[in-house]
């Protein structure tokens, strides 16, 4: 007894000094007044609405699916930036950086980390489509939110599928051969696809392996130097960017269609 | 033991396999008692009971056991759960609205509560119990890594990713550009396409299986058997070369499995005409052609009178000409496997000329 | 349509002052037209720049020692890792094949007691010869250039000057050589 009351003391203190005044405006959140203020005056709680339906809260509802992806998003973001510190991405250096990663680098866990998230993200994902195809919460007037999943969805899968080169071993190389392959096989401008061959000037094929769809992608021929640094810059710059913006409009119009589905 | 384990081998090769999950998920679905608690604890522990007895067996636990095979096992899990807990919510759902009440969700839904703290500790929560789960998994289990890349040398066999084996799977029956290009773009459309298509107001915001039955077995086939079934099939059962292998069966890289394929084009002008090929190539693949313009352009049309006839007159023109040539592609990658599996059949169009085969 | 006339009249005695609504507009849809030609412009221009010019990629093309040097009857596998070659001579000629799968690119492996290659990606095979006979791939293997070089009579092979057998040009006299 004595001991909750000191706690609640303790509390009221901190909660007091300037400092603390500073960062959060509200004291404890205990009147309702202060929990609006604590959620708006937030700029990460703001993502949610101040009052959700109590249905939406549920876990037996949403699962939290979303909620995990979006977390594991960001241990995938951390991970992959403390990752970057050690690895360089070249032929020479990329496979010795794997191992020093796991050999040399105190707690090396965080490879570990970073592709078990990346396979537990992509079971998210679809867990989270599932649960939203089955409550109907694609429908009006979600539609679009739906459509912004469905972009986040394959996201998802392309940051999983680049960063699958990096380790540079074989797995890597040969999912990568097998995969960008078909990019050549690409109606009209992959130089295996349907009618590639038929695209040509004055008897010169324009779509050839050194100018179709695939040599865009790898920029050369082969899964080679260029192939690993692009993979490399898709996968930590560029596609986090994109689906990092994706996220806030998914976030942003969860609330905006009238928050989490629930019966009208 | 060994019987057991040989007819469980024959069970699962790719065509009996996939009949099963089909004729399965869809009775399944249709199956009332499994969708309650008790029915919930017996898929549990078949799957659990399965997973055992097929441990026992040295050729499984090396497969299964793979690093990277085993997020699969999970996801497995996972899906399996998730499937039953949507399926059990709903059926409650139905059984209240069957007697006139309200979806369970509806007590909730018009009560509000406030984002601190009843959303916020959730999501703690959940925050909590994912991070340990992935450091406990990290810890326990290295990230594989194989040999260094070597462009000389492909592994024997040579995977994607495991969440692309579905496609990979294709790739044995379909050509590149249908399988690595045009198919996953049309699942990607199709994805897309299904709130505007869906025109069922009902069953919005809360769990129900009776209120959307068709779109729901709709989305669970493609979801299931063409996505997380072939992925099975393509981790677990497929081989050195490719080739396939049971459950139970070692992994013998000179298995020899003769995989000899026909075209439209050669059984109708050599095997029935009794012809040699036409040399001109619309007049040989004219056969697979019209097959292919039929099922694309003619079905549509004629479904629409008889067995659409509902959806058509209530989807209207646009909806249901984009709805059902979706749903007829879905449907055209069973029908190819299943042409592979019974005639052999490679192409049904096969114009080498364009490198223009289907 | 009648107001803008009845304004473009009124207007017309002060047009050289101010524009006309009419003449207003086509700058506008002029306007418009350049901004979308520099939209289309730069990304044009973005999509060339994924394409480099220049390619730090391994040479293709090398000497692969003396025709003696190989059985006759056999699938010779001493270049494949460095080159992706197999050269393979039979009583009548030797000719270079390319390892790389014609269906999406892996590296078959040549199973001599099967006598075929076999592709560890989808099951594709091949005979001796290239041609495909089972699995998904829709082609034979490729042959490259092949020819005895005048200088030194070793065998010399160029990986970038490729033969396809279903455009016939397996015939070609770089496609192999003559077995004497
Ligand atoms: C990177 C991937 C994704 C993240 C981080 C994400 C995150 C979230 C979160 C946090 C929510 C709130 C409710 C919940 O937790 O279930 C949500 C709702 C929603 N998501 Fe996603 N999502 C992702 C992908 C998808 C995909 C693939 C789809 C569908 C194809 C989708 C469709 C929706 C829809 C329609 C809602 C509203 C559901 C409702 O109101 O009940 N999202 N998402
Ligand atoms: S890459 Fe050889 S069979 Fe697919």
């Amino acid at each position: 007894m004595n001991l909750e009351k000191s706690w609640r003391r303790l509390q009221q203190q901190v909660v007091e000094t300037q400092v603390w005044k500073s960062i959060f405006r509200v004291g404890i959140p205990n009147t309702n007044r202060k929990r609006v203020l604590a959620v708006l005056g937030n700029v990460v709680l703001h993502l949610h609405p101040v009052k959700t339906r109590k249905s939406g809260v549920k876990m037996r509802y949403t699962w939290c699916a979303g909620g995990m992806t979006f977390f594991l998003f960001l241990v995938l973001t951390f991970t992959g930036l403390l990752l970057m510190f050690y690895y360089r991405p070249t032929i020479e250096y990329a496979y010795g950086d794997m191992l020093d990663l796991r050999e040399q680098v105190p707690f090396g866990i965080m490879r570990e980390m970073h592709r078990w998230g990346a396979h537990a993200m992509v079971i998210t994902v679809w867990i989270h489509m599932f649960r939203v195809f089955m409550t109907g919460s694609y429908k009006p007037p979600r539609e679009f939110n739906w459509n912004v999943g469905v972009v986040l969805l394959v996201l998802t899968l392309l940051l999983s599928f680049t960063g699958y080169l990096l380790p540079w071993d074989q797995l890597a190389i040969w999912a990568i051969t097998v995969g960008s392959n078909m990019a050549r096989a690409t109606p009209l401008a992959g130089y295996e696809g349907p009618f590639a061959a038929q695209i040509a000037f004055n008897g010169v094929n324009l779509v050839t392996a050194g100018s179709d769809a695939r040599f865009g992608l790898l920029g050369g021929r082969i899964v080679g130097a260029n192939a690993l640094l692009r993979f490399y810059v898709l996968h930590c710059v560029f596609i986090p960017l994109i689906a990092a913006f994706l996220m806030a409009v998914h976030f942003w119009r969860v609330r905006k269609d009238g928050g989490i589905s629930g019966p009208l | 033991m060994t019987a057991i384990k040989d007819i469980i081998n024959w069970l699962a090769s790719p065509a009996i396999a996939v009949t099963l999950s089909m004729v399965g998920l869809v009775g399944a679905m249709f199956c009332k008692p499994l969708w309650t608690k008790k029915g919930g604890i017996l898929l549990f522990a078949t799957l659990i009971g399965g997973f055992a007895f097929s441990f026992t067996d040295p050729n499984f636990r090396i497969v299964a056991s793979m690093p990277d095979n085993v997020p699969i096992l999970g996801m497995l899990f996972l899906v399996g759960f998730f499937f039953w807990y949507a399926m059990y919510q709903a059926h409650l759902n139905d059984a209240r609205l069957a007697k006139g009440l309200p979806p369970l969700e509806k007590e909730d839904s018009d009560k509000k509560v406030f984002t601190w703290p009843d959303l916020v500790y959730v999501e703690l929560i959940s925050l909590i119990v994912c991070s340990i789960v992935m450091i406990l998994w990290s810890i326990v289990l290295k990230a594989p890594l194989e040999e260094p890349a070597n462009p000389g040398a492909a592994p024997n066999p040579a995977k994607a990713p495991w969440y692309f084996l579905g496609l990979q799977e294709l790739l044995v029956y379909f050509d590149p550009w249908m399988a690595g290009v045009v198919l996953p773009t049309l699942i990607i459309v199709g994805l897309m396409a299904i709130p505007y298509i869906d025109t069922n107001p009902r069953g919005n915001g809360y769990f129900s299986f009776r209120e959307r039955k068709w779109e729901i077995v709709m989305f669970c086939f493609g979801f299931i058997i063409l996505w997380v079934v072939l992925i099975i099939l393509g981790t677990f059962l497929r081989g050195p070369n490719w080739n396939f292998f049971g459950p139970y069966e070692y992994w013998d890289p000179n298995k020899l499995v003769p995989l000899n394929n026909v075209s439209v084009s050669e059984i109708f002008w050599v095997k029935w005409l009794k012809t040699a090929l036409p040399a001109f190539w619309l007049k040989r693949e004219l056969p697979g052609i019209l097959l292919v313009l039929f099922y694309m352009g003619a079905l549509p049309g004629l479904l629409s009178k008889t067995l659409f006839k509902r959806f058509y007159e209530k989807m209207g023109t646009v909806r249901y000409v984009v709805g059902v040539n979706l749903f007829l592609i879905m449907l055209a990658v069973p029908i190819k496997m299943y042409l592979r599996w019974i005639f052999n059949l490679k192409y049904i169009v096969n114009i080498q000329e364009f490198s223009f085969n289907i | 349509m009648t107001e803008s006339e009845s304004r473009g009249v009124s207007a017309a005695g002060s047009a050289a002052v101010a524009p006309t609504r009419r003449g207003f507009i086509s700058w506008l849809a002029v306007g418009w037209l350049a901004f979308a030609a520099g939209i289309g412009a730069f990304v044009t221009t973005m999509a060339r720049f994924l394409f480099p010019n220049v390619l730090f990629e391994p040479p293709s093309s090398f000497k692969a020692g003396y025709p003696s040097d190989y059985q006759v009857g056999e699938v010779d596998e001493r270049w494949k890792e460095k080159y992706q070659i197999w050269v393979v001579r039979n009583t009548e000629m030797t000719y270079a094949l390319i390892t790389v799968c014609t269906h999406l690119g892996c590296i078959p492996n040549w199973l001599a007691s099967q006598n075929k290659f076999k592709c560890p990606c989808h099951g594709s095979g091949y005979y001796r010869s290239g041609i495909n006979f089972e699995g998904p791939t829709p082609r034979p293997l490729e042959r490259a250039a092949i020819s005895i070089s005048p200088e030194d009579g070793q065998i010399f092979i160029e990986k970038a000057r490729k033969f396809l057998y279903e455009k016939g040009q397996w015939t070609d006299p770089a496609a192999s050589i003559k077995t004497t």
